[in-house]
C-alpha cells in the first residue's frame, strides 16, 4: 500500500439514506492493470467516478502518485476516463475530439497537432482524422476514446464498461488489443466491469465488490482457485455446488454430509456447522471412488455441447445447489437421465459457511 | 414518381390551409399591388419610402430584437434548470414557466398595465418602501413595454431549448471534464454547441412571434410605439387603406420567412455535423 500509484483510503460515499461505498481501500500499483468487478449496485462506478473527481467522497482520501487529489476537481486531477458508450463529442470529428483535452490545457497547435496524429497512429485511426465521430462503428469510437484519453498523458486511466457497447466477438478481439495497447503505453489502469470473464482477461489483479466494500483483491488465478467467500466463488467462474452440514473435522479436514453422500474438504470447521462445499467444473471428472479422491452417484438433467467442452448439469435435491461439471469428452451413452459416477480431488473440494 | 397512399392523410389538412390560408394570401398580395387605377406598386412605394413607415418597420425590428434576446438570456438557463430538476421541483418549474400560457395574451397585458399604472402596485410598493417620493412612470415606457413582450413571449423560447438540453447527455461535459477542461471551456466547447438547434429554434419562434405583436404593444404603450401590426389594422379598420395595410403585411411575411427559412438552414448546418 505505500508504493501505490493509486491509494484510496477509507472511502465512503452516502446516496441518501443508500450507502454506495462502505469505508473501502484499495491500492493500485504504478502500470497495473486492475478490475472492479461486481453486480450493478456494487458501488464500482461510483468509486471510478470518486476517483475521476466527477463525484466527492463523504469521507476518506484518494492519492494518484503520493498526492492527495481529494479536494481537487476532475478537470485538474488529470485522470483520464473511457466512458461507458465512450461519451464522444458528436459536434466534433475524430482529430477533434483526440485534441479536444490538448485544447483545454492550453496547448498550442503547433504542439498538438503531432501529439495527435501520434494518438491517432497508436489506435490505428489514422486515416479517420477528418471523419465526423458519429459515422463510426463500435469499435472504431473506443479507439476514438482511448486514444483522446490518452493524448493528455494521464497519470491514471479510468475505464467504465469500455466493453459492453461491442458484439461478442469484437469484445474479444479488443479486450486483447487494448491490454496489448495500454501495456506498451505503460499507463496505470482501472477497469469497472461486471462480466467476470472480461475481468480475467484484462487484470492483473480483480477486486471483486460486493455493497461498497471489496469482498477480494487478488490475481485471477487466486480469485478462480482459492475464492474468500462462496459470493466471490459464485460471481467469477462456475462451480459444482451442494449444501451440507460437518459431521467430522479433524486435522485440517472436515467431512460434510450432503445430500448425495459425504464429501471431504480442507478446512476448519466445528462439528454441526452449516456449509457449503464446492468445486469448479473442470476438476470434476466421472469415475469411481478411489484414495483422494470425493465421489458420489448422480443423475444428468442436461447437457450442453460446447465445442471445445462439455457441460452437464447434475440433479441436485436442493435449488441453492449447482450441479455443474464440465468434461473435455463426454463419454458415450451419457444424455439427460443417465446416472453417472462424479469424482473430484479432496484437495481441490472448497468449503464455505453457508450463507 | 411512386405515390404513397399514405401522402392521401395530408389532404384535409392542406385543403384546410388552402382555403383559410393561401387563398387569402394570395388576395392580400393581390390587394398590395391594386391601386385604385390598376396595378400600382405605390402600396410598397409608402411602406418602404415614407420615414414615418420606415420608422414603424424598424421599431418593429428593434422589439423583436430586444424581446428576443431578453427572452434567450432569461430562458436559456431556466430550460438547463427545468432540465435538470427532479420530482416536485420539476413540476414547479414547468408550472411557473407554461402556466401563463394558459392566461389569455390580453389578460396578461392588462395585467402588466395594473402592476405598472401610476397608482399600480409597483409604485405603490415602492413609495411605502420610501424608495420612491412620488411616483415613477412605468406604463407607456419602453421599459414596461420590454418587459411586457418578454414575459408573453419567454415560453417559447424555454420550450425548444428545454427540448434539446433534455436530451443533451450529461457524460459529455464530464468527459470533458476529465481531459483538463474548466467549467468555461466545457460550456463554451461542448454545451453550447450541442444546444444551439434549440436556441436557433427559439429564437425564430420568438422572432417572427414578436416582430408581428399587436396587443401586448397596443395595451402597453398605445399610439406612442407603433409596430407594423399596428399600421396595418389602422389601415384596414380605420383607413380603410386596403393597398396601404396589405403592402405592410406583405413586408412583415418577407420578414417572418427570412428569419424561419434562414434559421431552418441554420438548422440543417448545425445538425449535419
Amino acid at each position: 500500500m505505500i508504493k501505490a500509484h493509486l491509494a484510496v483510503r477509507g472511502a465512503s460515499k452516502r446516496f441518501g439514506p443508500a450507502t454506495v461505498l462502505d469505508d473501502l481501500s484499495i491500492g493500485v500499483a504504478q502500470g497495473e492493470f486492475v478490475s472492479l468487478l461486481g453486480p450493478s449496485g456494487c458501488g464500482k462506478t461510483t468509486l471510478l467516478r470518486c476517483i475521476a473527481g466527477l463525484l466527492r467522497l463523504d469521507a476518506g482520501s484518494i492519492a494518484v502518485a503520493g498526492r492527495d487529489i481529494s479536494a481537487l476537481p476532475a478537470h485538474k486531477r488529470n485522470v483520464g476516463v473511457v466512458f461507458q458508450n465512450y461519451a464522444l463529442f458528436p459536434h466534433l470529428t475524430v482529430a477533434e475530439n483526440i485534441g479536444f483535452g490538448l485544447r483545454a490545457q492550453g496547448v498550442g497547435a503547433a504542439e498538438a497537432a503531432p501529439r495527435i496524429a501520434e494518438a491517432l497512429a497508436l489506435v490505428r485511426m489514422s486515416e479517420f482524422a477528418a471523419r465526423p465521430v458519429t459515422a463510426l462503428s463500435g469499435g472504431q469510437q473506443q479507439r476514438v476514446a482511448v486514444a483522446r484519453a490518452l493524448v493528455v498523458r494521464p497519470t491514471l486511466l479510468l475505464l467504465d464498461e469500455p466493453f459492453s457497447a461491442l458484439d461478442r466477438k469484437l469484445r474479444e478481439t479488443m479486450q486483447v488489443e487494448l491490454k496489448h495497447l495500454l501495456r506498451e503505453v505503460g499507463i496505470t489502469a482501472i477497469f469497472v466491469t461486471h462480466d467476470q470473464e472480461e475481468a480475467l482477461v484484462v487484470s492483473d489483479r480483480i477486486a471483486v465488490m460486493r455493497d461498497g466494500r471489496i469482498e477480494q483483491l487478488a490475481d485471477p488465478a487466486t480469485l478462480y482457485q482459492q475464492p474468500a467467500s462462496l459470493y466471490v466463488l459464485e460471481f467469477v467462474g462456475q462451480s459444482m455446488r451442494l449444501g451440507g452440514t460437518v459431521r467430522a473435522a479433524e486435522a485440517g479436514e472436515v467431512m460434510v454430509e450432503t445430500r448425495l453422500g459425504a464429501v471431504r474438504a480442507p478446512g476448519h470447521f466445528a462439528a454441526g456447522s452449516q456449509v457449503v462445499v464446492a468445486v469448479r467444473p473442470e476438476a470434476v471428472s466421472l469415475g469411481g471412488a478411489a484414495p483422494g479422491l470425493n465421489s458420489f452417484e448422480a443423475r444428468v438433467s442436461e447437457v450442453s455441447f460446447l465445442g471445445s467442452r462439455t457441460q452437464l448439469h447434475l440433479d441436485l435435491a436442493d435449488e441453492q445447489d449447482s450441479g455443474m461439471v464440465e468434461l473435455a469428452r463426454l463419454p458415450a451413452g451419457i444424455g439427460p437421465g443417465s446416472a453417472v459416477p462424479v469424482a473430484f480431488p479432496v484437495a481441490e473440494t472448497m468449503v464455505f459457511p453457508a450463507s | 414518381m411512386r405515390r404513397d397512399p399514405l401522402a392521401l392523410l395530408a389532404l384535409p389538412g392542406v385543403g384546410y390551409l388552402v382555403i383559410v390560408f393561401l387563398a387569402p394570401l394570395l388576395l392580400l398580395l393581390y390587394a398590395s399591388v391594386r391601386g385604385p387605377d390598376g396595378f400600382s406598386l405605390d402600396g410598397y412605394a409608402r411602406v418602404l419610402g415614407d420615414p414615418y413607415y420606415r420608422g414603424v418597420i424598424g421599431a418593429s425590428l428593434q422589439l423583436a430584437l430586444i424581446t428576443t434576446g431578453g427572452a434567450l438570456l432569461l430562458g436559456y438557463p431556466a430550460a438547463f434548470a427545468l432540465a435538470r430538476a427532479r420530482g416536485t421541483t420539476q413540476v414547479v418549474l414547468f408550472a411557473l414557466i407554461f402556466l401563463p400560457l394558459t392566461v389569455s395574451i390580453i389578460v396578461k397585458s392588462f395585467g402588466w398595465g395594473i402592476v405598472l399604472r401610476r397608482d399600480g402596485i409597483l409604485n405603490w410598493a415602492l413609495l411605502n418602501l420610501g424608495l420612491i417620493e412620488r411616483p415613477v412612470r412605468m406604463i407607456f415606457t419602453e421599459g414596461a413595454l420590454y418587459a411586457g413582450m418578454i414575459n408573453v413571449f419567454l415560453p417559447f423560447m424555454v420550450l425548444p431549448i428545454y427540448a434539446v438540453v433534455r436530451m443533451l447527455d450529461p457524460r459529455l461535459p464530464d468527459a470533458a471534464a476529465t481531459l483538463g477542461a474548466s467549467p468555461w471551456f466545457r460550456f463554451t466547447r461542448v454545451t453550447l454547441p450541442l444546444s444551439l438547434p434549440g436556441v436557433v429554434a427559439g429564437v425564430s419562434l420568438v422572432f417572427s412571434l414578436s416582430v408581428a405583436a399587436y396587443v401586448t404593444p397596443s395595451l402597453l404603450m398605445g399610439d406612442r410605439y407603433m409596430t407594423m401590426s399596428m399600421v396595418m389594422a389602422k389601415a384596414f379598420l380605420n383607413l380603410r387603406d386596403w393597398q396601404l395595410g396589405a403592402a405592410m403585411a406583405a413586408v412583415l411575411l418577407v420578414v417572418a420567412l427570412v428569419v424561419v427559412v434562414g434559421a431552418a438552414a441554420l438548422q440543417r448546418r448545425l445538425g449535419g455535423r
